[in-house]
């Protein structure tokens, strides 16, 4: 048997059967395992027992990615910011449906990024009206979403 | 997997991942689940012995996990952290269940005689889900220790915060497991 104490090893079984032990830990667990019944029959067990580890069902981690991301936009957006985007869909909705085909809706990416998303009361903006998207947008796209909305671009109106 | 961004190119650590997700980096949080979302559920799973509840409760323990990831204070590992919440969560899962065992060691009972059935004798499939079954039946801090110990690595100082008690209960939860386990599978 060697030197070291069956109270050492017992300590280390875990970490011997999951091969997570320091190699030169491992060789003096081996050769003291060859002369011990009772440390090789609490490896046996260990060894058992980590074998039988219940399978991670496939696609958990995904699903929890899912529901993290689904948690964090929800929780960062107050009420009043779902009110906001719900108010710059509608006014979005009438731009889009104006009788103007030759509008793409790539001329405003922030928008129709929005609109994409299937996640559209979720989307990490909160502020007002649709403050947000419109940070995105060029002077061109400004200028032809306040045209579409009929409240003027340089040529509105108070 | 995340990886040092400032030309290291080494593999970030959790409490790089941490820091990172409170800067509201969702890749690093990703990161995290993929690393630890496993372990979680096998707590979960040795607690509450069903799929779906371990699966719900792995989701429930991120989400809150992340929730607090502000007032996360790196006393304890993220790994620890994330264990002890899956844990919680399953004991709170267990007593919406009405079925919660009594856990504590010294309530523990005595060792029930369990035959194995002889048509199970060397055939290791079903030695090891003879195994695991007779796992389910160790009161809940022992069975807690054995697998956080065996399965995942962790040290008993570790495993003594995921499950309420000391390092030395710990240890002595974990021994207490194992020789209950000798008993039943002999």
């Amino acid at each position: 048997m060697s030197n070291m104490k069956c109270e050492t090893v017992r300590e280390w079984v875990p970490d011997y059967v999951s091969g997570r032990l320091a190699r030169l830990d491992d060789t003096s667990v081996r050769s003291h395992l060859k002369a011990c019944d009772e440390c090789r029959a609490e490896v046996e067990l260990a060894r058992l027992i980590f074998e039988s580890r219940v399978d991670v069902p496939d696609g958990l981690a995904n699903r929890v990615r899912d529901a993290v991301r689904y948690d964090r936009r929800s929780v960062s957006r107050p009420w009043w910011g779902i009110t906001a985007a719900a108010v710059a869909a509608l006014a979005l909705g009438i731009g889009f449906s104006s009788d103007r085909p030759e509008q793409s809706e790539s001329a405003i990416p922030g928008y129709a990024y929005e609109l994409d998303d299937e996640n559209l009361w979720l989307s990490d903006d909160g502020l007002i009206a649709g403050a947000p998207a419109l940070d995105a947008l060029s002077d061109e796209a400004l200028l032809q979403f306040l045209d579409e909305l009929d409240v003027g671009g340089a040529g509105g109106s108070a | 997997m995340v990886r040092d961004d400032e030309g290291s190119g080494e593999v970030l650590s959790d409490e790089e991942l941490v820091e990172r997700g409170r800067a509201g980096d969702d890749a690093a949080l990703s990161e995290l689940v993929e690393r630890h979302h496993a372990a979680a559920y096998r707590v979960a799973f040795s607690m509450l012995q069903e799929d779906d509840a371990a699966q719900d409760v792995v989701q429930d323990a991120f989400i809150k996990a992340f929730r607090a990831l502000a007032g996360f204070r790196g006393e304890a590992s993220f790994r620890t952290w994330i264990l002890t919440i899956a844990g919680n969560e399953a004991r709170s899962a267990l007593r919406r269940r009405g079925r919660r065992r009594e856990t504590a060691l010294e309530d523990a009972g005595p060792v029930r005689s369990q035959q194995k059935p002889p048509d199970m004798e060397a055939v290791d499939a079903q030695e090891a889900a003879w195994a695991r079954k007779m796992m389910g039946t160790l009161p809940e801090k022992q069975k807690l220790s054995v697998a956080l110990r065996i399965e995942e690595g962790l040290s008993f100082k570790e495993i003594g915060e995921i499950i309420g008690s000391s390092e030395g209960a710990a240890r002595v939860n974990y021994f207490h497991g194992i020789r209950r386990l000798r008993e039943l599978l002999q």
